[in-house]
């Protein structure tokens, strides 16, 4: 370390003389520079307009089947998971709460309702979705709209055999709600049929909201922040190939 | 510390307009999206990645201006240049993410910026899965250039060359030179890449449209696919990661990429010019080789032990695509991150471990310790052994495999341990402050501390948002210690403590 730094002084010259009072400014220039770009951006963030949501909740949603996650262990005795069980109550299964214990809900008939994201993955005999089940798929809306921070998404794999998958309409991504499917089928730990993946293969599903195209208002703040960087930007080009000129 | 001389104005000029020209390279990055933002009517992701494009081209343009400097950078001002390009790199780069509004605070963009400039991978973005596709390049495009080293790429394009880029790029953690000349070497490394990514795009693509993706989607999921798996970054299209295209093909694809990634540019080199022999012979394949069959086997018996999953495909699908990821230092996950923690057991959650702290070859855009210096530390451990064990006359010489037969020098050896061991110390430190965020076991701290100061990505649930933010800036520090490999930002810390704690040098009447 210190040999680094000896060399940084030695290559640097080390002498200031009569401008040396400037390297604290410049310094502290470069420190107030960094507090007014995160002072601007903070000011952009709260001024963007917000909604309180994007897109309807989604109405007689059923109760998870536990009130938060109980994790397990791939060690503990099947008795633990046992017992784990006799707490589960009717309701729906939550990416949070299998992900928590697999253990726990393999090989069993559920229910889980989720908006569909991404892409309808078609395949034969069936199709590919991505059910998420966090507060932007059944509460708020995508976020956009709202900014509303709720974490991450969370959902799970869902297998729709033929029938239950031709009329979701597009799947969710910016810009659109995808459809919100009820759908009952039985978890797979690792399912075989994907590779040992953690899986729902339904046996039914019912469309709780149709695909919905959602619309973010359009932030004039930004955007005339945006262009005034874009102008400064330009000019401080023309500027700097002055200088290279001159 | 008493040596050190405090820089003068005209050091801080000189790396200010270095670190000018990173930001134009940076600002240069965030137009790329653009014309995607406005074909698809993305107006507020547009507003946002032109106002960080704006600011950074404005700080460099008023760097190349005003601190255009005849003085020559010498191996400190490089070193300073490289340290704070990744810091004022990564806060610049954060302003489109946090006017985004999904980022808790600055420090969580912060976060999400160095994450991608650094290749970590991690996340603590909100609602990933309705982002908007240009705001989702970008991230892509960050790990890309962080991955290739912005300095190099930047530096390299844009000087005029010679001794000034050659300094910088010594400093870049890249230990091995693969041509003489610091711009042929940036060229190779971007015909490299162009190929590479011509390619698995284009194999990516096939892949997804197979899997039963649209033509536009499997572009767009293809190129960032690319992006992260090539500069082994391992940021996701969608929040699921792997787990959302159940496609087979689209693995195989992404872990060669993931594997090209993880291999140096010189290794590259040696194939092109036909020389396969090479690989064999090279050191770190070898060392590669050993310790990813051996983790390989862990994790394989940790997971038939465990009963995790009931085929051998199942085992191979999930196991290897994993320890690949981890190793090439990528972090894309084909299971969900707490599985790892409730369903995989002991052993293969350590197995993992050790592949994350490992990583993959020096002078490629993979992290972790690396192979090089794994393999430096054993054979000097087995130097010294030997020495025990001969006569005192015996001369014991060591050597190693790098482009050509090296005599393993005791300073390279001790660079090498030195290297190892803070990380080491890196990985410790982590794991102690995220063990005092209440709830966390050691497994989960030290499990998330190797992936983050490694540069890895895989997260094993302790990384997301609202998250503790002193726990995140601690993970800041960790990804930037891990990717400069640590001497850079040590030799900056040395730059700052000058200016507390020396005297400036008074200058001489002549």
């Amino acid at each position: 370390m210190s040999g680094a730094a000896r060399t940084s002084g030695g290559a640097a010259g080390g002498t200031v003389g009569p401008r040396g009072g400037r390297t604290r400014w410049a310094l502290l220039g470069a420190v107030a520079l960094l507090v007014a770009l995160v002072g601007l951006a903070s000011a952009l963030d709260r001024a963007a307009p917000r909604a309180e949501r994007s897109a309807p909740a989604i109405a007689d949603l059923p109760a998870p089947v536990l009130d938060a996650p109980i994790p397990c262990r791939r060690s503990d005795p099947d008795e633990v998971v046992t017992a784990l069980a006799d707490r589960l109550r009717p309701g729906r299964i939550t990416a949070a709460i299998v992900v928590a214990c697999p253990r726990l809900f393999d090989g069993r008939e559920v229910v889980h309702v989720g908006e569909v994201v991404g892409d309808v993955l078609r395949r034969d005999g069936g199709a590919w979705v991505t059910l998420n089940d966090d507060p932007y798929a059944l509460e708020l809306g995508p976020f956009g709209a709202h900014r509303e921070r709720a974490g991450f998404n969370t959902g799970l794999s869902v297998w729709l055999p033929d029938g239950l998958h031709e009329d979701l309409g597009p799947a969710g991504r910016h810009g659109r709600r995808g459809a919100v499917l009820r759908v009952e089928g039985v978890l797979r730990r690792a399912d075989p049929a994907d590779g040992g993946g953690l899986t729902v293969r339904a046996v039914s599903a019912e469309v709780l909201a149709p695909s919905t195209p959602v619309t973010a208002p359009v932030d004039r703040t930004l955007a005339t922040a945006a262009g005034v960087a874009a102008l400064t930007a330009a000019a401080a080009g023309l500027h700097a190939r002055r200088r290279r000129r001159g | 510390m008493s040596a050190v001389l405090r820089p003068s104005v005209e050091d801080l000029r000189l790396i200010g307009f270095y670190l000018g020209r990173v930001l134009t390279g940076l600002g240069l990055l965030m137009l790329v999206p653009l014309p995607l933002a406005a074909v698809l009517r993305e107006w507020n992701a547009l507003s946002a990645l032109l106002l960080g494009a704006g600011i950074a081209l404005t700080l460099g343009a008023l760097a190349d201006a005003h601190l255009r400097s005849r003085r020559q950078l010498g191996w400190s001002h490089g070193m300073v240049v490289v340290a704070l390009a990744w810091i004022v790199g990564s806060a610049v780069a954060a302003v489109p993410m946090h006017v985004s509004g999904r980022f808790a605070d600055p420090l969580a963009a912060l976060f999400e910026a160095a994450s991608a400039l650094t290749t970590t991978g991690m996340s603590v973005i909100n609602d990933l899965d309705h982002l908007e596709a240009s705001m989702n390049l970008y991230r892509h495009l960050l790990q890309i250039a962080g991955g290739l080293g912005i300095l190099i790429v930047v530096l390299a394009l844009f000087s005029a060359g010679g001794s000034r880029v050659s300094t910088l790029y010594v400093s870049e953690a890249r230990d091995e030179r693969i041509l003489p000349n610091v711009l042929r070497t940036s060229r190779f490394i971007a015909r490299v890449t162009v190929a590479f990514g011509v390619a698995g795009t284009t194999a990516l693509a096939v892949a997804l449209l197979a899997a039963g993706f649209g033509p536009w989607r499997a572009v767009e999921h293809a190129v960032s696919l690319f992006f992260s798996s090539f500069s082994t970054g391992g940021f996701s299209v969608m929040q699921s990661s792997m787990i959302a295209y159940h496609a087979p093909a689209v693995e195989v694809v992404v872990l060669l990429i993931m594997f090209a990634g993880m291999l140096s540019f010189g290794l590259h080199h040696a194939v092109w010019r036909g020389d396969v022999a090479e690989v064999r012979r090279h050191v770190e394949t070898r060392t590669l080789a050993l310790v990813g069959t051996s983790l390989l086997v862990l994790l394989t018996v940790g997971l038939v032990r465990s009963g995790t999953y009931g085929d051998v495909t199942a085992i191979l699908r999930r196991g290897l695509f994993t320890l690949v990821s981890a190793t090439s230092s990528t972090g894309h996950q084909v299971n969900a991150g707490d599985t790892y923690l409730s369903d995989w057991g002991v052993l293969a959650p350590a197995a993992l471990v050790g592949a994350m702290a490992i990583g993959g070859m020096a002078s490629s855009t993979a992290g972790g310790i690396k192979a090089l210096r794994v393999a430096l530390a054993v054979k000097a451990v087995v130097h010294d052994i030997r020495r025990f064990l001969l006569p005192e006359s015996a001369v014991v010489v060591t050597t190693y495999h790098v482009g050509r037969r090296r005599i393993l020098r005791p300073d390279v050896s001790r660079a090498a341990t030195t290297v190892l061991l803070l990380y080491v110390v890196s990985f410790l430190l982590g794991t102690m402050v995220a063990l005092t965020y209440g709830g966390l076991d050691v497994t989960q701290a030290l499990f998330e501390a190797v992936s983050v100061g490694a540069n890895i990505g895989i997260s094993i649930g302790v990384v997301q948002p609202g998250m503790p933010s002193w726990l995140q800036l601690v993970y800041v520090v960790q990804m930037l210690l891990g990717r400069l490999e640590f001497v850079a930002v040590l030799v900056l810390v040395g730059y700052l403590l000058s200016f507390v704690r020396t005297p400036r040098r008074r200058r001489r009447p002549s």
